[in-house]
């Protein structure tokens, strides 16, 4: 038996223990899952608006604008919380915010609309959630960040923090250069 | 009250870990070492039950109890929400620590004493290394800094007999390793004696972690199985890998001391894998502690613990791995042997056990490595290991089932022919009955339940010729893995699911039995309400067999939910019943399995338990005098 | 599954799960057809449910895994195989939403180590083999 081979043990051991550590010591999220339409074309769908009974239609709402799109529900208590940050956008920033409204029940939807205040320009009916599958949506609140182009940008899963919305507010004037 | 005592037996602990560390270094201090290995066990036993103590008198002064606990808990698992928790199950891990030095310290007599002392003094470096974590990254006597009325409860879906006694089974096995590790550094470290049989010191500390592992991991299955509720047991879940690699590695482990003792060979392997096998207990422990792995069990999410079990398992394995490249060259040797023998067969199993182990650590550890070198991230489950497990285990079986007829160092084809010829002709036999009964055919249903004839019928004739020249430990463990394999293959092969809405008096037939929906009740338990349903099942001759009574749980201490599913077994199958969602209008969704042959994977993880006691007894005797 | 600390800080902002360990798939979403029903079980055992922890959506509660199983079995019947709907799902969710990892560049030391580790074995019982005979 070579020397060297012995060492074998050892060096795979340390190349583990390593491995693991950098995984302990960086900022991470095990939650996190990173979106694999980031950078991609949004998907475009059709469907009714919650306010009118029209027909909302993406590509026509989208149009060549930078939007932040919102995945909410009144039955959602984090979207509750999050909701004075969409508001603070929608009040600084001059940007159209689309909302989805996911698996809700309409007139719920207004009535807290009415009470929280509107920050959308335009909801549109996620009644089945199937809007929501096709942007890869798995926990709502979720929001994204779509440039003139139709492409994402950004995506966040979960109710917005203070860090996340300096993160947007940032973002979002970068997107518009 | 109770937060002071036990953090003095915490410290006392502490004190005679590290009195044993310096005692055992020096020569001829036997009386302090006794001192040190006794004091050790009574201290760590009296910490151990002032938990248990606090925990069964609800004192919600510990924040342990408050957040473990709940005045409405029944007894028993008040008691085993000792270990329900991190921090207690550190307690326990520490308790059963000791309790194996004090086994060591018993050993020790003149001949062996420098053995004996350098295997102590590791063994309480490991000690008080899990002492100091326990201490300072997960007190148990924490207190409370306002006294609550009552606790925050307990994870209803712990609240089982199958699970209460599942971490200490578990804990034996990882710990007992630990001696074995020991043991492996003591012999690297002093030099090498001929006449000294350090593996006759080994054997009996693995075979017994090895079987109170085996059936800690059965136990948990068991627990899985009837309680997750969709017939499955094993589920390759990042916890469960935790504790079948220390096992994939002790069983190598096991099988190459045989060689060792009996040829003396292989013995720089076993020492290799003595140090692994503990190595890789720590690591699953880390897996799971430190929330590294987001694993449907993940105990603790506090990246402290997880820095710490981590640099000490850096200063373990950095210091054993280091030892073992520098000084295991001496312990090779050359007996070399063909493979067609009996540690020819024993290597062949060992090296299966090694790349079986290799792939389950790299599919654990594989979504991490992903994470950490590219910005994707990628899940491996069930489906992966099932494609590359089952192909690596099915001819380790084939071997397993010839392996003992073997003889040493060489063996003749034609001799090993005659000897196979029996039992391959009654495998035939049985295996065509058994597909003439269940008549469906797959590779690998033909594959699963041949071997697991080949494995019976092997050890059977075994048994009947009377050879005693074997370990009659190994023929019975053998042959529960055998029994073991029929179980597995036939519930994962031949499950039949019915999934339908059912109203009272609707019926639902799954091969041969109709199962008629009689009625729906509200209960009351001792800490939850439930709707319990009652199921009438007949046979096809419209003989009622039995009822069942599948119950969903509401806990509202905790405002969980639970399914408690309903079970008839018997030898040939389970009939397995979950009641689902519903109400009296639209029905219940119900969920009827028919798992073939379940029962003969408990059974079989019973004889292996049996067999490997019977084993660990006989090599108990075995051990220099 | 097993609710955790963790898995309920989670769901505490995802879609609101009712916590029960029961089995998943409910009568209403069983295809009449089975050998489709059959494909859609399959497909559905090897998809992960991303709010759950190491569970398919087979097995999963969550109103996410009910979606999905539902967009999967209406694709079938669409008549779409089982290669596009595993497409359009990572498409959506990445590669993470698999749980039986495809074979690709960030995945090929996954699937090829094991094979590796094999060949180094059988390596080693040759050599021992061989050295075996020459001292005999």
């Amino acid at each position: 038996m070579k020397n060297h081979l012995l060492k074998i043990p050892f060096i795979f051991f340390s190349i583990i223990l390593l491995i693991f550590f950098y995984l302990l010591i960086i900022e991470r999220n095990p939650t996190d899952i990173p979106s694999a339409l980031l950078n991609k074309k949004v998907q475009q769908f059709e469907t009714s608006s919650l306010f009118n009974s029209q027909k909302f239609n993406s590509s026509q709402e989208f149009d060549n604008n930078v939007v932040l799109v919102n995945f909410f529900a009144s039955w959602c208590k984090p979207c509750r919380d999050e909701h004075k940050f969409i508001k603070k956008i929608s009040e600084k920033k001059n940007l159209k915010i689309i909302g989805i409204n996911y698996k809700d029940n309409p007139k719920k939807a207004i009535e807290w609309l009415e009470k929280l205040g509107n920050p959308y320009s335009n909801v549109a009916i996620d009644r089945n959630g199937e809007i929501a599958i096709d942007w890869g949506v798995y926990g709502i609140p979720e929001t994204f960040i779509v440039d003139a182009k139709g492409i994402i940008k950004f995506r966040h899963v979960g109710p917005i923090t203070k860090k996340i919305y300096k993160k947007i507010n940032l973002l979002i004037d970068e997107v518009k250069q | 009250m109770t937060s002071s005592l036990g953090n003095f037996s915490l410290w006392v602990t502490l004190f005679f870990s590290i009195s044993q560390f310096f005692f055992s270094r020096k020569k001829n201090q036997l009386k302090f070492v006794t001192i040190s290995a006794n004091g050790l066990f009574i201290a760590s036993f009296i910490s151990f039950f002032l938990l248990m103590y606090a925990h069964v008198i609800s004192d919600f002064s510990l924040v342990n109890v408050f957040q473990n606990s709940h005045t409405t808990k029944p007894l028993i698992y008040k008691i085993s929400g000792v270990w329900g928790n991190h921090e207690g199950s550190m307690l326990l891990w520490i308790l059963v620590l000791t309790l194996f030095n004090f086994f060591i310290y018993k050993l020790y007599n003149d001949k062996n004493s420098t053995f004996i002392f350098k295997t102590l003094e590791i063994q309480s470096l490991i000690t008080t290394g899990f002492i100091v974590f326990t201490i300072f990254t997960s007190n148990p006597f924490k207190k409370m800094i306002s006294v609550a009325e009552n606790g925050l409860g307990f994870n209803p879906i712990l609240q089982d007999p199958a699970l209460a006694i599942h971490p200490p089974l578990l804990y034996i096995g990882y710990v007992g390793f630990s001696a074995a590790f020991s043991m492996s550094v003591a012999t690297l470290s002093l030099n090498k004696n001929e006449s000294f049989y350090w593996y006759n010191y080994m054997k009996p500390f693995v075979l017994a972690a090895w079987t109170f592992l085996s059936i800690g991991i059965a136990l948990g299955s068991l627990w899985a199985y009837y309680e997750l509720g969709w017939g499955g047991w094993w589920f390759w879940d990042p916890v469960e890998n935790a504790s079948f690699m220390p096992w994939l590695l002790g069983t190598a482990l096991l099988h190459s001391l045989i060689i060792a003792d009996k040829r003396r060979s292989l013995q720089a392997w076993v020492l290799l894998l003595a140090i692994l096998t503990f190595l890789l207990s720590v690591i699953g422990t880390f897996l799971v502690r430190s929330g590294i792995l987001t694993s449907v069990h993940t105990f603790a999410l506090d990246p402290s613990r997880g820095i710490y079990i981590l640099v000490f398992t850096a200063l373990l394995g950095g210091y054993s791995l280091i030892l073992f490249a520098s000084k295991s060259k001496i312990y090779f040797s050359n007996n070399y042997f063909s493979f067609f023998s009996k540690e020819g067969a024993i290597l062949i199993n060992n090296i299966f056990m090694v790349v079986i182990c290799s792939t389950v650590f790299l599919g654990t550890i594989y979504p991490l490595l992903i994470e950490a070198l590219t910005d994707n991230k990628i899940s491996v489950g069930e489906p992966y290991y099932n494609s590359t497990v089952v192909p690596i285990i099915l001819p380790a079986i084939l071997i397993m089932g010839v392996g003992p007829l073997l003889s040493w160092e060489k063996e003749n084809i034609s001799k090993v022919i005659k000897k196979i010829l029996p039992s391959a002709i009654f495998t035939l036999m049985l295996s065509v009955l058994f597909f003439s009964i269940y008549k469906i055919y797959s590779l690998i249903a033909i594959a699963g339940v041949s071997l697991a004839f080949w494995i019976i019928t092997n050890n059977l004739i075994i048994i009947y010729k009377k050879r005693f020249n074997y370990s009659i430990g190994m023929i019975i463990s053998h042959l529960g893995v055998g029994l073991l394999i029929l179980g597995v293959t036939g519930s994962s092969v031949w499950q039949i699911e019915k999934i339908s809405k059912m109203k009272i008096n609707d019926e639902i037939k799954i091969n041969n039995y109709n199962i008629i929906f009689k009625k729906i009740s509200e209960i009351k338990g001792p800490n939850y309400l439930a709707l319990k349903g009652s199921f009438f099942v007949y046979n096809s001759k419209k003989k009622l067999i039995t009822t069942l009574n599948p119950e969903n749980r509401f806990y509202p201490i905790t405002g969980n939910f639970t399914s408690e599913a309903s079970i008839h077994t018997n030898i040939s199958r389970d009939l397995y019943i979950v009641l689902g969602k519903g109400n009296i209008n639209n029905g219940w969704t119900v969920r009827v399995y028919y798992n073939p042959l379940v029962i003969w994977i408990w059974i079989g993880a019973l004889i292996i338990f049996l067999g490997g006691i019977a084993s660990t007894v006989q090599n108990i005797k075995k051990i220099p005098k | 599954m097993i609710k955790n600390k963790f898995f309920i800080i989670f769901s505490f902002f995802l879609f609101q799960t009712f916590l029960t360990n029961i089995g998943a798939v409910e009568p209403d979403e069983v295809l009449k057809n089975n050998a489709q029903e059959l494909r859609a079980r399959n497909i559905s055992k090897n998809i992960r449910c991303m709010v759950c922890q190491n569970q398919s959506i087979d097995e999963s509660e969550a109103p996410l895994a009910k979606d999905l199983r539902i967009l999967i079995r209406n694709k079938i019947k669409s008549g779409k195989d089982d290669k596009e709907i595993y497409n359009f799902l990572t498409s959506r969710y990445g590669d993470f939403i698999l749980l039986q990892p495809a074979f690709k560049l960030n995945t090929f030391a996954l699937w090829l180590l094991p094979v590796f580790f094999l060949l180094i074995g059988v390596y080693v019982i040759f050599r021992q083999n061989k050295l075996f005979k020459r001292k005999s």
